[in-house]
């Protein structure tokens, strides 16, 4: 079983266990810093199934990247230190109850020229391989570190556009091109 | 004073079946037919019924990406035909036609259904005899009523230019024009020629003064000087464009203030603008113009207004001689300036908002899976018969609103089906990553009377 399949898997259990009682709690049931003296119904937990879920930590995250391929040599991410675990940042809900509540991702990239023409791909690369292994609730940011490369604003506008991310994911060339560096993270 | 009002986000429907994949925006019908048309990654646009939340037909075949955006033509007369228009991925538009048996959509109720709870509904049948009867059935089946295809939507004609993706399509509210914006930078505008059906399609013009993708056209109504076009863009801008009497488009105005994407825009609606109009006699309302709302990846709901113009130079300078041009004038440059920023709500790109027709109020939705609900209030006056100063303040969010998904699109709608409380009444409808579309009632939650004295102390009111 790979790791997308084994997060899938994960997820759907999650879902089951929070099925219907999940949602009516997540409509009626989470109090609203704005409206707090408005709200009136009490909040009780139904989801104790998820404690049994292992959680995610930033070691994790770096392992389901680090063997990501540079799209140009046979070199991991890992290896030509684009991606470090000190540069994965997880910042987990203060809640973990809490259906609606959202875990951040962040990963900064560490170009290895400043110049790096292909800092797009392998960024979008590494979005897309979270995106696809984490559970639905992680939210990922992929961002070129501070002053590593010449046209980081850019590329970090590009990677945090869902819609360009969406596009890119059906374009076949693309796709291609990604499919090569994932790959010995399905080995 | 402020009257605190607050309101609940509550569950009616989901609409069924769902999409196995990303949906991403839900446009009800604009011609008062119980339609919702949902545009999908899957390469669809499924049409909904707002009348029992179930699957009326689909726009299959016509696209080869994701559909990105659905944009339904005004009726200029009902002629029993749904057009409707899609942009897509694959870099092009669809124009797609179905003939509807509009009857059957308006068919006067029959049944009245009042649903108790518990998926038991209670159905009141009203004989000829004019005698009320009543039975319950379990309203666990997929809703046989209105959902046979009786023909399907036809792929009527494929509109080419673009280059790359179409993000966004909307018929001018006239029926008159369709505008399409890309991540090609551009806005076209294209103009139905001939009788409809005849599917000749005309480019009145290519726009290309946007320096990155063009995410987002909104129509604003014939005010007396044409219909005009507000474009929303990666180039964190928006711009406003419209047709000369030579049918020349160009822009007549750049607002300038987000510091991210500008995804979304709405125009204000008459509702609004009467709220707070000057109270003389409410026949003296005279229209203003409207102002508008845009959403961004700065995480900011601004509006915008249009700044009274300068008076025109009437002496002659250095610069202007007073010597009458031989060139055709251009249309006046307006200027718009931000004149409100919304209560801060959401921590992720706001993708959509709606500004109430109904209410006046304005609802977003965002990255971060909340809907949020604002209303402008009056604040006072800031001297005595001087203008009513207002403030924008949030009046309910609902967080999770599709589970741990984002939410890529909010819209207002009226409500069709057998629980509304009335005629008229409003829903709104959220479409997410998840596929799924949900439809969701505005409670009003009662606040209890607070005596004048102990209102500045509102925030230690608890309710037990």
């Amino acid at each position: 079983m790979t790791d997308v399949e084994m997060c899938k898997a994960e997820t759907g259990i999650k879902d089951e266990s929070s099925g219907k009682h999940g949602i009516r709690d997540l409509l009626v049931g989470k109090p609203s810093y704005a409206l707090d003296p408005f709200y009136m119904s009490d909040f009780s937990d139904t989801d104790s199934d998820d404690s049994t879920v292992e959680p995610i930590d930033e070691q994790e995250i770096y392992d389901l990247i680090a063997p990501i391929s540079d799209p140009e040599h046979p070199l991991s991410l890992e290896s030509l230190g684009v991606v470090k675990l000190q540069d994965v940042h997880l910042t987990s809900p203060p809640d973990p109850t809490n259906p609606a509540a959202l875990s951040r991702v962040l990963v900064e990239l560490t170009p290895t020229v400043t110049h790096c023409s292909l800092a797009t791909v392998i960024g979008l690369g590494v979005r897309v391989r979270l995106e696809q292994a984490l559970p639905p609730s992680y939210r990922v940011e992929v961002k070129i570190k501070k002053d590593t490369h010449a046209q980081a604003d850019e590329v970090n506008k590009q990677l945090a556009d869902k819609e360009r991310v969406a596009a890119a994911l059906e374009n076949a060339n693309l796709m291609g091109i990604l499919k090569k560096m994932m790959k010995p993270c399905l080995d | 004073m402020t009257t605190p009002v607050a309101v609940q986000i509550l569950p009616i429907a989901e609409f069924k079946p769902i999409s196995s994949s990303r949906a991403w925006v839900s446009i009800p019908n604009p011609n008062g037919l119980p339609l919702i048309a949902t545009a999908t990654s899957d390469k669809t646009v499924r049409v909904y019924s707002l009348k029992n939340f179930t699957l009326h037909s689909t726009l299959e075949g016509g696209h080869s990406r994701s559909v990105r955006s659905v944009a339904w033509k005004p009726a200029v007369k009902h002629n029993g035909i749904l057009c409707v228009a899609t942009g897509s991925f694959d870099a092009t538009m669809g124009i797609w036609r179905r003939r509807e048996e509009i009857g059957e959509l308006e068919e006067p109720e029959q049944i009245q259904a009042e649903t108790t709870g518990d998926g038991y509904v209670i159905e009141m049948e009203i004989t000829s005899a004019g005698q009320a009867k009543s039975h319950i059935r379990i309203n666990n089946d997929d809703g046989d009523e209105d959902n046979e295809d009786n023909e399907d939507w036809e792929f009527a004609i494929v509109l080419e230019g673009h280059d790359s993706e179409v993000k966004n399509v909307a018929y001018s509210p006239s029926g008159q024009w369709l505008a399409s914006c890309s991540r090609d930078k551009s806005i076209w505008i294209w103009e139905e020629i001939g009788d409809e059906g005849d599917d000749e399609f005309e480019t009145i013009a290519v726009l290309q003064e946007h320096t990155a993708d063009v995410k987002c056209v909104c129509w604003r109504k014939d005010d007396g000087n044409g219909e005009v076009l507000a474009s929303a863009s990666y180039d964190d801008t928006i711009r406003f464009w419209k047709g000369d009497d030579e049918g020349e488009w160009s822009s007549i105005a750049t607002l300038e203030g987000h510091e991210g994407t500008v995804w979304s825009l709405d125009w204000e609606p008459e509702v609004s603008q009467k709220k707070f109009a000057p109270k003389k006699s409410p026949d003296d309302y005279r229209p203003q113009m409207p102002r508008l709302i845009s959403s961004s990846a700065d995480l900011s709901v601004r509006v915008w207004s249009i700044a009274p113009t300068p008076p025109p130079p009437n002496k002659p300078s250095y610069f202007n001689s007073g010597i009458p041009s031989t060139m055709r004038p251009g249309p006046t440059e307006e200027t718009w300036t931000c004149t409100a920023t919304l209560p801060k709500a959401h921590d992720l790109p706001i993708y959509s908002i709606g500004w109430s027709k109904k209410s006046g109020r304005v609802a977003s939705t965002a990255g971060d899976g909340k809907v949020v609900l604002y209303e402008e209030q009056t604040k006072g006056r800031t001297a005595v018969g001087g203008e009513i100063e207002r403030e924008w303040a949030i009046i309910g969010v609902l967080e999770g609103a599709h589970g741990p998904y984002e939410i890529n699109h909010v819209s207002w709608c009226t409500r069709f089906d057998a629980g509304k409380r009335e005629e008229g009444e409003e829903m709104l409808i959220t479409t997410g990553d998840d596929g799924v579309v949900r439809a969701w009632s505005i409670d009003e939650i009662p606040i209890p009377e607070i005596e004048d004295e102990v209102s500045t102390g509102m925030n230690g009111i608890s309710i037990s």
